[in-house]
C-alpha cells in the first residue's frame, strides 16, 4: 500500500532536515516506521517514542498493528496528555 | 459516517444507580488516608519556607535522636538521575527534575518544596522531629510572574537552562525552558485579506484542581525488597512506574493498590509522597503513612499554569475567519513542563481557519510544578481566542453562535498540527444552542449573555480488563482504571450490553497492579473509550467461551450456537431442537464443561474522537460591588454515545462549575517574599452551591464509529469555554472587556471605574 506520511514543522526540522512529506509503501504502521527509519536511521525510535499518529484524521496511539489503506494520509503528531 | 443508533441498546444509555454510592454516603469508602496496617508509622514532610534558596546544609541529627523517630530521609537518600528528557516531547519526563521535585537537592525552588521527611510513632512526634531538622539556607531572589520570569535580568532557577526549540540554541541561560511553534497556511497573507482585525493581551491566574481529598498513601517495604503501596491516584500503574524509576527498583517489586479517590482532575497523575513513604518504610522497616494537609496540597502539588498571552484574529465582513495568531506564555512552576503545547494545538481547533500560527513558551518560576488539570492548556488559550472572537462578532454585528457556525471545523478541516479533523460534532453543539429557547430570552439591566466554544483531543491508549463468571451467574469485571467519573458503572453497562445480562448481575471493581494488566492513567478522557473497549473485548471472549460450552452440552459444532439476549441458542433448526440455555445455567455447569469461565483483554485503543463543547451563560453584574452573578448556564457537548447519561451530565456540570471558579474567583496569591497567601479553602475561593446557577447540560450524541458503542471522552472539554463565555457575558452586560482572570469584584469595579465603555 502506498501512503503519504507527513510531519509537523518542528519534528521535520529536528529529524528530517526540514522535509515534511514522504510517500512510503507499507501494509501497516510498523512498515511505515521501518521505511522512515531506512531513510533516516534512528528516526523509527523517535516516532515510536514521541508521537501519536493520525491516519486519515483518526487519531491513534503509535502502534505497529495499525493497518494502512492505499492512498491514506498519515500524520505523526506530538504525543498528548490529558487531565 | 456511523450507523450506531443509541436507542438499539438495552443497557447502554440507561441510568442505573451508581455502584460506589452506598459506601461513599455511609462513610465506608476507603480513601487514601483511610488505609491502616499494624505498626504503621506517621510520615511528615518538611518543606521550604522560602520561594528560592540554596540549601547549604541539612542537619538531621537532632530529629533522628528524638525518641519515637524511626527514620529520616533527605535527597541524599534518593538515587540521583541523569539529566535527560525521556519520552514524547509534550510529555517528556526528566527524572533529574522529578527527583528534585519530590525532594529538593541543591536548591529549594518554591515555598512548600520538600526538603526532608521523617517517620515516627505518632503524628505529633513526626511533627516535632521535622521541626528539629536544621537547614542552612541561602535565600535567593525569586520570580513568580511569567512575564517577569522571561526578562533577561530575571533571577534564574537553573543557571544552565538553555531554551529548547530555538535554532541556533541561545548562548545565554534563561527561565524559558522551551519554545514551540505551529503553522498552517500563511498567516500574514491571511491578515492582509481581513476586513476587521482584533488583537488583545490576556492573563490568567494559576488555579488548583482543588480536589477535596488531599494526597495520601501508605507504603510498606519488606526485607526481601518487595514493596507495597496503597494510594489515592488517577493511575496506580503510573505510581508504580514512577516510584520504581525514582528509587531504582524493578517495577515487579512494587505492588500498588488503588484507594477510592476523592477527586483528581489531572492533579493525581504524578507522584509526590509515594517515593518518600517507600524510602521511609525501607529505612524504618515499618509501614509509613503520609497525608498532606490542605496547606501542603496548595503549596506543593500542582496547580495548572497561570499565563500571559496575545491573540490576533482577522475576519472578513461576511464573518469568515481568515487568519489567527496566538502567542502563549505559560508558567511551568519550578520545573519545565507546562501544557503550553496543548494550548497552541487547541487554540483555534474548533474553526476552519486557513491561516494560523501559534507560538508557546514554557517558563519556569518559583511556584509549585504545574500539573495536568482537565483539558490541560486548552481552557487557557480558549479564554483569549474566544474573547477576541466575541469582540469581532460584535464589531461586524453578527450573532456569536452564527459566527462560530459559519467557521465551524467539520470532518476534513485541516488542523494546525497536521492532519485533517477526523470527526464532526462541533457544529451540532452550536445548532443545539441556536435552537435553545433560552438563547433568545430578553435580559434586564446590567445583565448580559456570552457564548464560547472549546476543543479537546480526548485520549485512547493502553487499558486492560478481566471478566470472571461466578457459579451463580453473577459477574466480576476488573479493570486497571481508577474510577473518578463513574467508570465502574459505565464498564458494567457495556459488559451487560455485550453479555446480554442484567446490569445488576455485574460487579465492577478497580484491581491492583498485580491483579490486572497494565492500564494507563484515568486522564485525558480516555477510560470509557479505551478501558471500555478492553471490557467489551473481554466480554466477547466470555460470550465465545459460553457458546463453546453450550456446543459441548448439545454435542454440536460451536458455529451452530449463537448468543442472543444472554442465552445460547441454536443458530438454526438444522442444528437441532434445543431450548435456549441462559447465562446462569451455563455458569452453573462450569465445572462439567471445562472449569472457571474467565477472560482477559488488553488494548492499545485508537480511533478516539475529539470533544467539542459550546456554552452560553447569562450574568448580572452588580455595579456597586462588581460582583458577577451567574443567572443561567447552558452547556452543549458532543459526547458520542452517552454510556451512562447521568454521569455524562455530571461531568459537564462539574467542568462548568470549575470553570466558573476559574473565571470569577480562583487564583494563587503571593506575598512579596514569594509565599502563598491563600493556601486554604477559606481564602482560595472555589465556587460554593450558592454561587451556582442550574447548569443545564445538553448531550449532543454524535457516536464514534471506532468504539463498539460509540463512546467519546466526555470529562474535559466542558471546562474549556466557561471563562470566555463569562467574560463575553460581562462585556455584554456592562460594555467592559475584562482580559485578566479571575474576574473578581475588585477587577470588575476597576473596569467600571476606568475609561470608556467599549
Amino acid at each position: 500500500m502506498s501512503a503519504r506520511v507527513q510531519f509537523t514543522t518542528g519534528f521535520s526540522r529536528r529529524y528530517t532536515g526540514g522535509v515534511r512529506e514522504f510517500t512510503v509503501e507499507a501494509k501497516n504502521l510498523r512498515g511505515v516506521i521501518k521505511a522512515m527509519d531506512r531513510l533516516y536511521p534512528g528516526l523509527g525510535e523517535r516516532l515510536e517514542e514521541e508521537t501519536t499518529v493520525a491516519i486519515d484524521g483518526a487519531i491513534h496511539e503509535t502502534a505497529y498493528f495499525q493497518p494502512i489503506r492505499e492512498g491514506c494520509e498519515i500524520f505523526f503528531i506530538p504525543k498528548l496528555e490529558g487531565g | 459516517m456511523n450507523d450506531i443508533a443509541p436507542t438499539r441498546f438495552k443497557w447502554v444509555g440507561t441510568r442505573p444507580i451508581r455502584p460506589d454510592g452506598v459506601p461513599k454516603v455511609t462513610g465506608r469508602a476507603m480513601y487514601g488516608a483511610d488505609f491502616a496496617t499494624a505498626g504503621t508509622l506517621y510520615g511528615k514532610v518538611l518543606r521550604s519556607p522560602h520561594a528560592h534558596a540554596r540549601i547549604r546544609s541539612i542537619d538531621t541529627s537532632k530529629a533522628a535522636a528524638l525518641p519515637g523517630v524511626k527514620a529520616v530521609v533527605t535527597a541524599e537518600d534518593f538515587p540521583d538521575h541523569k539529566f535527560e528528557y525521556v519520552g514524547p516531547e509534550r510529555v517528556a519526563q526528566n527524572f533529574w527534575h522529578m527527583t528534585r521535585n519530590v525532594m529538593a537537592r541543591e536548591k529549594a525552588l518554591y515555598e512548600g518544596h520538600a526538603v526532608a521527611a521523617v517517620a515516627a510513632i505518632s503524628r505529633s512526634v513526626a511533627e516535632e522531629a521535622a521541626s528539629l531538622i536544621a537547614i542552612d539556607y541561602e535565600v535567593l531572589p525569586h520570580v513568580i510572574d511569567v512575564d517577569e520570569a522571561m526578562k533577561p535580568d530575571a533571577p534564574l532557577l537553573f543557571e544552565d537552562m538553555i531554551t529548547r526549540g530555538i535554532e541556533p540554541a541561545p548562548t545565554k541561560p534563561s527561565n524559558i525552558a522551551k519554545r514551540v511553534e505551529f503553522n498552517l497556511g500563511d498567516v500574514e497573507a491571511g491578515f492582509a485579506e481581513a476586513d476587521e482585525i482584533v488583537e488583545k493581551e490576556f492573563k490568567t491566574a494559576a488555579v488548583h484542581q482543588a480536589y477535596i481529598e488531599p494526597h495520601a498513601c501508605v507504603a510498606r517495604f519488606d526485607a526481601d525488597g518487595q514493596a507495597e503501596i496503597w494510594a489515592s491516584s488517577q493511575g496506580h500503574f503510573v505510581i508504580r512506574a514512577l516510584t520504581a524509576k525514582l528509587l531504582n527498583m524493578p517495577v515487579g517489586d512494587i505492588r500498588v493498590t488503588p484507594a477510592e479517590i476523592g477527586g483528581g482532575f489531572g492533579g493525581k497523575t504524578i507522584v509526590y509522597l509515594e517515593p518518600v513513604a517507600t524510602l521511609l518504610a525501607k529505612k524504618s522497616g515499618r509501614p509509613v503513612k503520609i497525608v498532606m494537609s490542605r496547606d501542603e496540597v496548595f503549596k506543593a502539588s500542582g496547580p495548572t499554569s497561570g499565563s500571559s498571552m496575545w491573540v490576533k484574529i482577522g475576519v472578513k465582513r461576511d464573518g469568515t475567519i481568515i487568519a489567527a495568531k496566538g502567542e502563549f506564555k505559560f508558567q511551568a512552576g519550578a520545573f519545565p513542563g507546562s501544557p503550553v503545547m496543548n494550548a497552541c494545538l487547541c487554540a483555534f481547533a474548533p474553526y476552519n481557519i486557513p491561516h494560523q500560527h501559534t507560538i508557546g513558551y514554557d517558563v519556569v518560576c518559583n511556584r509549585p510544578k504545574s500539573a495536568a488539570y482537565r483539558a490541560p492548556g486548552s481552557p487557557i488559550s480558549a479564554f483569549g481566542v474566544e474573547s477576541v472572537l466575541d469582540i469581532l462578532a460584535k464589531k461586524i454585528g453578527m450573532d456569536p453562535l452564527q459566527l462560530r457556525l459559519k467557521n465551524a471545523a467539520r470532518a476534513g478541516t485541516p488542523m494546525i498540527f497536521g492532519p485533517k479533523l477526523g470527526h464532526g460534532g462541533y457544529a451540532e453543539t452550536l445548532e443545539a444552542l441556536v435552537n435553545h429557547p433560552a438563547y433568545k430570552t430578553p435580559l434586564g439591566p446590567n445583565q448580559g449573555r456570552g457564548v464560547a466554544s472549546g476543543y479537546w483531543f480526548n485520549g485512547g491508549g493502553e487499558s486492560s480488563a478481566s471478566v470472571q463468571v461466578n457459579e451463580d451467574g453473577t459477574v466480576i469485571i476488573a479493570t486497571g482504571s481508577p474510577d473518578i467519573g463513574g467508570s465502574r458503572a459505565s464498564m458494567a453497562l457495556m459488559a451487560a450490553e455485550t453479555l446480554g445480562i442484567d446490569y445488576n448481575q455485574i460487579r465492577s471493581i478497580v484491581a491492583d497492579t498485580s491483579s490486572v494488566g497494565y492500564t494507563h492513567v484515568t486522564g485525558g478522557s480516555r477510560v470509557t473509550f479505551a478501558t471500555g473497549m478492553a471490557v467489551v473485548e473481554a466480554s466477547k471472549k466470555v460470550v465465545d467461551e459460553l457458546r463453546g460450552r453450550a456446543a459441548m452440552i448439545w454435542d454440536v459444532d460451536v458455529e451452530g450456537v449463537i448468543w442472543e439476549d444472554g442465552q445460547a441458542k441454536p443458530a438454526s433448526s438444522n442444528v437441532g431442537d434445543f431450548a435456549p440455555m441462559p447465562f446462569k445455567e451455563l455458569a452453573a455447569k462450569k465445572a462439567l464443561t471445562g472449569g472457571p469461565i474467565t477472560a482477559a483483554a488488553s488494548v492499545n485503543a485508537g480511533g478516539m474522537a475529539p470533544g467539542f463543547s459550546t456554552q452560553f451563560c447569562d450574568v448580572e453584574v452588580d455595579p456597586e460591588t462588581g460582583k458577577v452573578t451567574i443567572l443561567r448556564f447552558v452547556a452543549a457537548q458532543d459526547v458520542g454515545t452517552a454510556i451512562h447519561p447521568s454521569y455524562v451530565e455530571g461531568q459537564i456540570q462539574g467542568g462548568v462549575a470549575q470553570g466558573i471558579g476559574w473565571a470569577l474567583n480562583e487564583e494563587y496569591i503571593y506575598d512579596r517574599n514569594g509565599r502563598l497567601d491563600n493556601a486554604g479553602f477559606l481564602d482560595y475561593r472555589v465556587p460554593v452551591a450558592s454561587d451556582m446557577p442550574m447548569i443545564e447540560p445538553i448531550l449532543v450524541e454524535v457516536p464514534n464509529p471506532a468504539h463498539p458503542y460509540g463512546a467519546k471522552g466526555v470529562g474535559e472539554v466542558n471546562i474549556v469555554p466557561p471563562m470566555a463565555a463569562i467574560a463575553n457575558a460581562i462585556d455584554s452586560a456592562i460594555h467592559r472587556r475584562l482580559t485578566e482572570l479571575p474576574m473578581s469584584p475588585p477587577k470588575v469595579r476597576a473596569a467600571l471605574d476606568a475609561g470608556q465603555a467599549d
